[in-house]
């Protein structure tokens, strides 16, 4: 299949005269001219079928960059011995590019005199790729040449490369937004680079105005892509208060005092089917409360600097009622409060599966429910729970078969909030040593053994909302200590 | 806690072939049936992009059942032990619920909601104001305004409006929180239940207590998490889709339990059959399955073997927790349940026994609220009283064990129906009828809730002076299970599952607000 370089370049040199090639591309390439001169894009839409042609664009492009960008690799590769047959064939790829980007720049045009565009970005691109067709003719004139021409084809050829990477930066301008390139680039890289973010689309009305702080970022998030610095659709710009008030070629879009009779508010709020509905092309509709402040914001004049009297993130009812507000977990520092207890917690719930388990997914706090057990719950079961006693703040032992005796270990749970001793066995002695429970708001001794003499213990637990007494000595007795007369539930 | 007779079955089951040895793989591929060929085939597409997102899963089970993907709340359990207990996502005010559906829809009118001025206007025609635009299930024509067939007064220190119909619930008013501003646009029994209990007027969606059951799981092990009892002589019109699984995992589902006889049919060994035969029978039968689960790796399989474990541990405490004869001849007075009969008030009794056993979610629906009036039973004058008599005094019981015990403080009740009624008096066919009743009315109804983390004592929502539409701080059914859902220590919006290409949730797809006016 190999070709020898010198004996292939003479036939395919002799096949097509490069001047011939020129000339039958002199045609569109002024076709192209004409039109980026008298028929620049406008901002608005045109025919259907030039917009459906302008859309390959995209697609056909690629072909010429990766060619044009292809011939210094064959020209600096092909000068080795060994591949010097490579440079045979960087007519034919000039070539080829030549024809694709023409072929691109025509459909550019297409796709930005339909498609609604208008601006500098398209603008620079447009011509971008026009020189980008007239300096890669120029490439195909020079190659291969002797003299000076051998000379200037260097130059000519990194001018195209130049050129190419210009208007495909612009292009990603257009399609991706103008910061497209540094939107997402690394802190320290921005910093060697002196990349500074961009401000486009950011609000321009100064912070602490209605107008900068409510309405310029609804109009940043919904509309700059069509009505910002890149396209002017319909020649209106939302990218800043002078450019909104200015209006568009249908006329001022805003009529400060008169929502209802301002167009933008108008398009806004028709049916998303309604062929002026705005934003288009399945674009996020406005929400309920941006319309509503687009609203709030015309009908109180429009202005730009009236200050920002709201608080909060939306419209805010006059009567405001509270709102739960859910907070995030941080699994990370949820799993380092927990890194202390884990494994004992692990260990416990093996032995004692069910009745053991952290209050919340954010919390190692541990909840205890020994009550499941019932009977099957001992002193000694409750003595094994020691390693989490600073951890456990609700423990109920209705009804299992504790004892007195377990008195110093419930005491040691000093973080305890809520504490259940209902029906089991333990008396005076128990209760009498909850004084350290200096957290506990809730306690059910019913049906224990418990009598008055425990209550002065009780009295001093300063945070003891509850005390749950039914059916013990104390149901009946008169004499209350004071601080536990509201406290005491006996029916 | 595992019960010493049942076997333990918490061998790790893992579902990756590579760790089986190669002569296990080879009879695993016997196995293979071109039926299974053909099913692996048609998920092998699938399991290629299952396995891109599989270290995902891998590093999420990691964690732990408290960690999750990204914000999103895991939810997943071993399949051996699909009820087991996760914590909530915050800090819970109840660990549990009671749910006293009055099926049917009580009259608020005759019971919570005091209009005096709708007295006034007793026996008048119904302005047209009130009629234009409104779908009705009975009324027709003009009918008449219908004042409360009951006296008012006032109970309690909070003072709140009641009948003379509740007079034990009456004790409690001061604990209630009474929400008079429910609504809903369900008009007819089946939907609106559903909607009440599902937030979705359809069929095929998830009920609350399997929400709950989901993401709670249950601290008892040995009895079902969501317990359901009937009574009033007939099942609740939306049926077993009440207290359904909807999509959720069927393990979810609530399960109804009978008042008296096997509280759960067939759950008793049949006679002849030993309990310790059973054990022989059900090894076996979880060898085989095991076996299965070995070679294709469905947990389907691991949940059936837990189902088969759960029955049989239940088959001791479930019998145990309903058998209402062991509590003492005063308790019974208490209550006025008479062990044996099918009643409100004897499922009260065991709604205490079974939430002292740390039973998750326990709803109790008593029919019989329809009171349109068509006769003597519906009637507001002689059914409804009946009616009243048959939950006044087990309510009020159930709240006063629950307070005495303390458990009322992380315990929720909540009492109500699917919908109100209307401030007519029902003229079905346009006519006077024999008796007095009113029609369904989704406009507004009241319902109340005890327990943790909610007021004490207060109402909240008012309607206007007829008591027909709300004049004040609307609650819909969705806000109200935001609310519940929040007591019970989720965020309604992470509670989900995902179902046909949605985070399905309880509080479905409107926004739903946490109604803060009624949280301690």
């Amino acid at each position: 299949m190999s070709v020898s370089g010198p004996d292939f370049t003479t036939l395919w040199v002799s096949r097509i005269s490069r001047n011939r090639l020129s000339l039958v591309l002199v045609a569109p390439t002024l076709l192209l001219l004409v039109l980026l001169l008298f028929f620049p894009p406008t901002g608005s839409e045109g025919g259907a079928l030039l917009q459906f042609i302008g859309r390959f664009h995209p697609i056909a492009v690629h072909l010429p960059i990766a060619l044009i960008l292809l011939v210094p690799v064959l020209e600096l590769v092909g000068r080795t011995q060994q591949f010097s047959y490579l440079q045979a064939s960087v007519p034919f790829v000039l070539g080829v590019a030549l024809l694709t980007a023409l072929a691109a720049s025509l459909l550019g045009w297409c796709l930005a005199r339909n498609g609604g565009y208008s601006g500098p970005l398209v603008t620079q691109h447009l011509w971008g790729g026009f020189f980008v067709v007239v300096i890669s003719s120029l490439c195909l004139g020079l190659c291969g040449r002797e003299g000076r021409a051998a000379r200037l084809y260097p130059i000519a050829l990194a001018a195209s490369i130049g050129l190419v990477g210009f208007t495909g930066y612009r292009g990603g301008q257009l399609s991706l937004g103008e910061d497209h390139l540094t939107e997402y680039m690394p802190g320290t890289l921005r910093k060697v680079l002196l990349v500074s973010r961009s401000s486009a689309g950011r609000a321009t009305g100064g912070a602490a105005t209605f107008y900068g702080v409510r309405i310029q970022p609804i109009f940043a998030g919904h509309c700059i892509s069509c009505h910002g610095p890149s396209k002017q659709r319909a020649g209106l710009r939302l990218d800043s208060y002078a450019a909104l008030m200015r209006g568009g070629k249908h006329g001022v879009v805003i009529k400060p005092g008169d929502a209802r009779g301002s167009d933008l508010f108008r398009r806004i709020t028709l049916p998303p089917s309604h062929d002026d509905f705005m934003p288009k092309e399945a674009k996020q509709p406005l929400s309920g409360d941006q319309i509503g402040l687009i609203e709030m914001w015309i009908a109180a004049g429009a202005s730009k600097t009236q200050p920002d009297l709201m608080t909060g993130p939306g419209p805010q009812p006059v009567t405001v009622a509270a709102e739960v507000r859910f907070a995030e977990i941080d699994y990370a520092a949820v799993a380092k409060k927990r890194a202390a207890v884990d494994a004992a917690l692990i260990e416990l719930q093996k032995r004692f599966p069910n009745i053991l388990e952290y209050e919340s997914r954010g919390s190692a706090d541990i909840l205890l429910n020994a009550s499941l057990l019932g009977p099957r719950f001992a002193d000694e079961d409750l003595a094994a729970l020691a390693p989490l006693q600073d951890h456990i703040v609700t423990a109920d032992f209705s009804r299992t078969a504790i004892t007195d005796r377990s008195a110093p270990a419930i005491a040691a749970m000093k973080r305890l909030r809520v504490l259940r001793l209902m029906d089991t066995k333990t008396s005076d002695v128990t209760v009498q040593s909850l004084t350290t429970l200096d957290q506990l708001e809730s306690l059910s001794v019913f049906g224990t053994k418990i009598t008055p003499a425990a209550l002065p213990a009780l009295a001093r637990l300063t945070k003891l909302q509850h005390l749950y007494a039914g059916e013990t000595a104390i149901s009946s007795t008169r004499s209350l200590p004071e601080s536990l007369k509201n406290k005491i539930v006996r029916e | 806690m595992a019960d010493s007779e049942s076997r333990v079955c918490r061998k790790t089951y893992s579902s990756s072939v590579g760790e089986v040895h190669p002569d296990v793989q080879f009879a695993a591929l016997e196995a293979q049936t071109r039926r299974h060929f053909l099913r692996s085939l048609s998920s092998g597409v699938g399991a290629l992009f299952m396995g891109t997102i599989a270290s995902q899963v891998t590093h999420a089970a990691k964690v732990g059942g408290a960690a999750a993907e990204g914000t999103r709340l895991d939810f997943r359990r071993d399949p051996t032990t699909p009820l087991l207990a996760l914590p909530p996502q915050f800090p819970a005010k109840v660990r549990r619920v009671i749910y006293l559906h009055m099926a049917g829809a009580p009259s608020q009118l005759e019971l919570f909601e005091h209009k005096p001025e709708l007295k006034r206007f007793d026996g008048q025609d119904c302005p047209a104001s009130f009629l234009a635009g409104k779908r009705f299930a009975f009324i027709s024509g003009v009918p008449k305004l219908l004042g409360s067939q009951y006296p008012f007064h006032q109970a309690g220190q909070s003072g709140q409006w009641i009948s003379d119909r509740l007079p034990h619930i009456e004790q409690h008013m001061d604990d209630l929180c009474v929400i008079k501003s429910m609504r809903t646009d369900q008009f007819n029994h089946a939907p609106a239940q559903l909607l009440v209990q599902t937030v979705n007027p359809r069929l095929g969606y998830a009920s609350f207590g399997s929400w709950v059951l989901y993401g709670l799981g249950t601290e008892n092990q040995n009895l079902p998490g969501f317990i359901v009892l009937l009574s009033g002589g007939k099942s609740p019109d939306g049926g077993k889709q009440l207290w359904s699984s909807g999509f959720l995992p069927s393990v979810y589902q609530g399960v109804q339990c009978r008042s008296h006889g096997e509280p759960v049919l067939y759950l008793d060994n049949p006679s002849g059959v030993s309990r310790p035969l059973r054990r022989t029978m059900l090894d076996a039968i979880d060898d085989i399955n095991q076996q299965t689960y070995a070679a294709f790796g469905n947990p389907e399989t691991v949940t059936r073997i837990a189902q088969y474990e759960l029955a049989f541990r239940m088959q001791m405490d479930a019998t145990d927790a309903m058998d209402i004869r062991k509590e003492p001849e005063g308790v019974h007075a208490k209550y006025g349940a008479k062990p044996g009969k099918a009643s409100f008030a004897n499922n009260c009794l065991v709604a205490r026994r079974l939430a002292e056993r740390g039973v998750r979610f326990i709803q109790l629906y008593h029919w019989g609220w329809d009171s349109h009036g068509s006769d003597a039973k519906e009637a507001l004058n002689l059914g409804f009283a009946d009616r009243c008599r048959e939950v006044d005094q087990p309510t009020a019981a159930l709240l006063s064990d629950l307070k005495q015990r303390g458990m009322l403080e992380d315990t929720l009740v909540v009492w109500g129906g699917e919908f109100g009624r209307t401030p007519m008096r029902e003229n079905r066919n346009g006519q006077e009828m024999k008796y007095i009743g009113r029609d369904h009315n989704p406009g507004a109804f009241t319902i109340w809730m005890a327990g943790g983390g909610v007021k004490r004592g207060v109402s909240h929502g008012e309607t206007d002076d007829m008591g027909y539409e709300i004049a004040k701080d609307p609650v819909e059914i969705r806000d109200f299970h935001a609310t519940m859902l929040y007591l019970l220590g989720f965020d309604h919006h992470k509670l989900t599952y995902q179902f046909q290409g949605l985070q399905q949730k309880l509080t479905s797809v409107k926004p739903a607000r946490v109604v803060t006016e009624v949280l301690a």
